[in-house]
């Protein structure tokens, strides 16, 4: 009798909750959402459908490239793509996705119920959504960049990239800054404000640690892109500035110096939340604890400091002095240290666990024998007299693939099929997986192993063609086989994703026995993740009995309120009311796309932006009744 | 469930206006970003600096010093009535956040009248040459900034003198100030560049 009248008020509890936190619906609710699960899958299918357009582009250059002397693309269409595709995968789909990541699962390991900032988040999601549409309706106008994902002046500059393409690249970067900018923000302020109390620092997941770190490093990093781009480039093209003009006092290396200073730290950026993701799903699979946790961590924040150290080694050919290159060697080779910790403490972790062999622990090994080649490469050119050969060659075409696809997507596509019967309630059928995964690694490595050999075979990167007779035939040959290969794998990854959306297994909260809070939330989770906040008292909460589960009470249900906790000790600090769902974080991107998109034709257009942004601000900002103004 | 532990936070405060709110955290997250990139224009301007032999350019004018010193003064002592605004937000004393935010606007405005008279006198302009380029950057972005925050300063202002306000704006009101410490803390650097650089740094005048 007594328990089911507890039972009753239980679901009364959650009903008002449900009522509470529940997102808007139809058209203009769908503007106004906050919540971090569904912003969070907004940003992953959006980068995805990117990573599409992405890999199309790849396999345009690579049918060109398929033999010597090929028709298909002309030299400018080429130049576009090329330039296309490495924008679109590193701004419009790599940081986008790990955003993502970090967006739906944070809140969910910490044990709270959105982030901290849930209308900073929506308009994060609409600036970067703004920024890829930018770039890509440059298609229609004729304005497509062609100088390359990093935009070298003075091949960038007025004199030889007339036209707007430049300037859409220049201001595109803008947009999808800002938005890594906001999730930066809002999620160091969750991790450190917002944990279940008792997470304290040595118990948060490695995941949420690889988001902070991560974090930290945009807010120092993006900033120099955004003065690279915006303010130098774009100025220099459209006002007449004389940043990178030498005839005038200014540098094209600053441009590199600046632009290198976020560069570096961006492929990081990118890898990092990968590396969490990989400790999660190793914990989970070795079904131990992760060997070395302080290591791992440590190794992590070292890798943060150790990336803003060195980004001269991506400018070894422009003639600087050699005492600085040399400084620059040393600490481009100590983040062979901070990686191989990692990879040793993974490999004790796999080594004594009892393994579960799934299809996400088949990416980590692949990540793990990928990454570990393309680290092995970063080592040659991170060295002076081997970087001076191999520099614009295919080789460091290959390296740059090792790495990211080898340290980021791989980890990405194995946390996707870990984290999917949480997305979605439904798991990813294994046999499918697993068929994807082998096409993937083989389709992967066949494109792109065949380059370092075409790289010290002399074989500049960006050229649209090659003569016959240089050697380069079957190794190019094979690329483009592979990369077809990878196109198939890709397609069995998305009928596995859309197959399985619908009738794939029904999950339970922890279908892989993981060990983080998520797991314990419903899969997928209800709006307010937690019907009770969870506390935990160790670094698993989700392996102990739930039953005896410490919880939190006294919080409203009736209002989104949530609890602060201190920044070390994760102490209850004060309670909290986040925002209710908003359309101003919407019409505050429109305002400031309006203005941005004109400023690429001429500097007044800041000034609309301004104007229109805020509006959009005051609008965001401005009380109303009754809840937000009532103490 | 029933057997659960319980941790009961009921008794914690609400909304609680002070530097322990998420808002205040992400303030000061937004002024590192913000002070990243003038960082970066400093560091800019010192590369630019080693290109030439002579700074600024033969023809440019020394940039002059009494009038931005001068604008100090006001620029300084708009920190005063900051404080008082966010005291007066903690407090919850509409009396002081009325005087705090309308004095910072004040003394911002005399400020800005400097940084007008200042800018009329130079004889460069952005087009000029690097240093140029440079130098009305760093005022550009760092005057954006100011009017940026002053047009939130003003919104809170106008939410105050209604009375439209409960926690939420009394935070606001308390970050508002966060920025314009910011501000003022971020101009002393920018102003010893721009305007002592050249007399120190810039050899052969």
């Amino acid at each position: 009798m007594n328990s089911s009248k507890t039972q009753f008020a239980e679901l009364q509890q959650t009903d008002e909750l449900e009522q509470t936190w529940k997102e808007p619906k139809g058209f203009l609710g769908s503007l106004a959402v906050v919540g971090h699960k569904e912003i969070g899958k907004r940003y992953i299918v959006t980068a995805f459908i990117f990573l599409l357009l992405g890999g199309l582009e790849a396999l345009l250059m690579r049918l060109q490239l398929a033999f010597p002397e090929n028709t298909f693309l002309d030299p400018g269409r080429y130049n576009q793509i090329f330039t296309t595709h490495g924008t679109t995968m590193m701004f419009l789909f790599a940081v986008p996705v790990m955003e993502g990541m970090g967006i739906y699962l944070v809140p969910l390991m910490v044990g709270t119920r959105n982030v901290a900032f849930p209308r900073l988040n929506a308009f994060g999601y609409w600036m970067y959504l703004a920024g890829g549409l930018f770039l890509y309706a440059g298609t229609f106008f004729h304005a497509l960049p062609d100088a390359g994902w990093f935009a070298y002046p003075p091949l960038s500059g007025p004199q030889f990239s007339p036209g707007k393409g430049v300037d859409v690249w220049a201001q595109m970067i803008t947009f999808t800054e800002v938005s890594a900018l906001c999730v930066a923000v809002e999620l160091i302020v969750t991790i450190l404000r917002m944990r279940a109390p008792g997470m304290t620092l040595n118990r948060i997941p490695m995941f949420c640690w690889s988001m902070l770190v991560q974090s930290f490093m945009i807010i120092f990093a993006m900033p120099a892109v955004m003065i690279a781009s915006s303010v130098m480039l774009l100025n220099d093209r459209t006002i007449g500035t004389h940043f990178v003009n030498p005839a005038e006092g200014g540098d094209p290396l600053l441009y590199q110096h600046i632009f290198w200073f976020f560069g570096h730290p961006e492929v990081y950026i990118i890898f990092l939340p990968a590396l969490g993701m990989v400790s999660s799903m190793i914990e989970t699979f070795s079904r131990r604890h992760l060997f070395g946790y302080p290591a791992l961590v440590l190794a992590l924040v070292a890798n943060g400091f150790l990336a803003f150290g060195l980004w001269v080694h991506h400018m070894f050919a422009t003639g600087l002095p050699q005492v600085g290159e040399a400084y620059f060697t040393a600490a481009s080779m100590m983040i062979a240290i901070t990686s191989g910790v990692q990879i040793f403490c993974w490999l004790a972790t796999l080594c004594t666990g009892r393994l579960r062999t799934t299809t996400a622990l088949h990416f980590v090994f692949g990540f793990i024998f990928i990454f570990v080649l393309g680290g092995l490469t970063g080592v040659m050119v991170a060295s002076i007299p081997f970087d001076l050969q191999a520099h614009d060659t295919y080789f460091v075409v290959a390296h740059f693939h090792y790495v990211l696809i080898g340290g980021a997507l791989f980890p990405l596509f194995g946390g996707f099929h870990y984290w999917f019967p949480k997305f979605t309630g439904r798991l990813m059928d294994e046999r499918l997986g697993k068929c994807s995964f082998w096409i993937l690694f083989v389709g992967f490595n066949l494109t792109f192993f065949p380059m370092h050999f075409l790289g010290l075979g002399g074989m500049p990167r960006r050229v649209y063609t090659y003569s016959a007779g240089m050697g380069w035939e079957l190794p190019n040959l094979l690329a483009t086989v592979g990369a077809l290969t990878i196109a198939v794998g890709g397609i069995v990854f998305i009928a596995n994703v859309m197959r399985s959306r619908r009738h794939g297994e029904i999950a339970d909260p922890n279908p892989w026995e993981g060990a983080s809070l998520e797991w314990e939330a419903a899969s997928p989770p209800k709006s307010y993740n937690f019907p009770r906040l969870p506390a935990v008292d160790n670094l698993w909460p989700a392996w102990d009995d739930i039953s005896k589960r410490t919880v939190i009470e006294g919080l409203s249900d009736d209002r989104r309120e949530i609890l602060i906790t201190s920044l070390n000790a994760a102490e209850p600090h004060h309670r909290h009311t986040l925002p209710k769902p908003s359309i101003w974080p919407f019409v505050t991107t429109l305002g400031l796309g309006i203005g941005l998109t004109g400023s690429v034709i001429a500097f007044s257009w800041y000034y609309v932006a301004a104007a229109l942004g805020a509006i959009g601000f005051i609008g965001w900002f401005w009380p109303r009744r009754p809840l937000e103004f009532t103490s | 469930m029933t057997e659960a532990r319980v941790l009961y936070v009921g008794h914690l405060p609400d909304q609680e206006v002070s530097n322990h709110g998420p808002l205040w955290f992400g303030q000061v997250l937004l002024c590192c970003i913000e002070g990243m990139m003038l960082c970066m224009l400093i560091a800019i301007y010192f590369y630019l600096r080693l290109g030439v032999d002579v700074w600024p350019p033969p023809g440019t004018q020394l940039p002059s010093t009494p009038v931005p010193t001068l604008a100090l003064i006001p620029l300084l002592l708009s920190i005063v009535p900051t404080y008082i605004a966010s005291a007066g937000a903690k407090r919850n004393s509409r009396v002081l956040m009325l005087a705090g935010l309308a004095g910072n606007l004040l003394f911002a405005a005399v400020f800005l009248g400097f940084r007008y008279l200042e800018w009329r006198s130079f004889n460069f302009t952005w087009q000029t040459d690097a240093h140029g380029t440079i130098v009305w950057s760093i005022l550009f972005l760092h005057t954006f900034d100011l009017v940026a925050d002053l047009v939130m300063t003003f919104v809170l202002l106008v939410i105050i003198a209604i009375g439209r306000y409960g926690p939420k704006q009394r935070t606001g009101v308390h970050v508002d100030s966060v920025v314009w410490y910011f501000l003022v803390a971020i101009w002393l650097p920018l102003y010893a560049v721009i305007y002592w650089g050249p007399h120190v740094v810039g050899a052969g005048r």
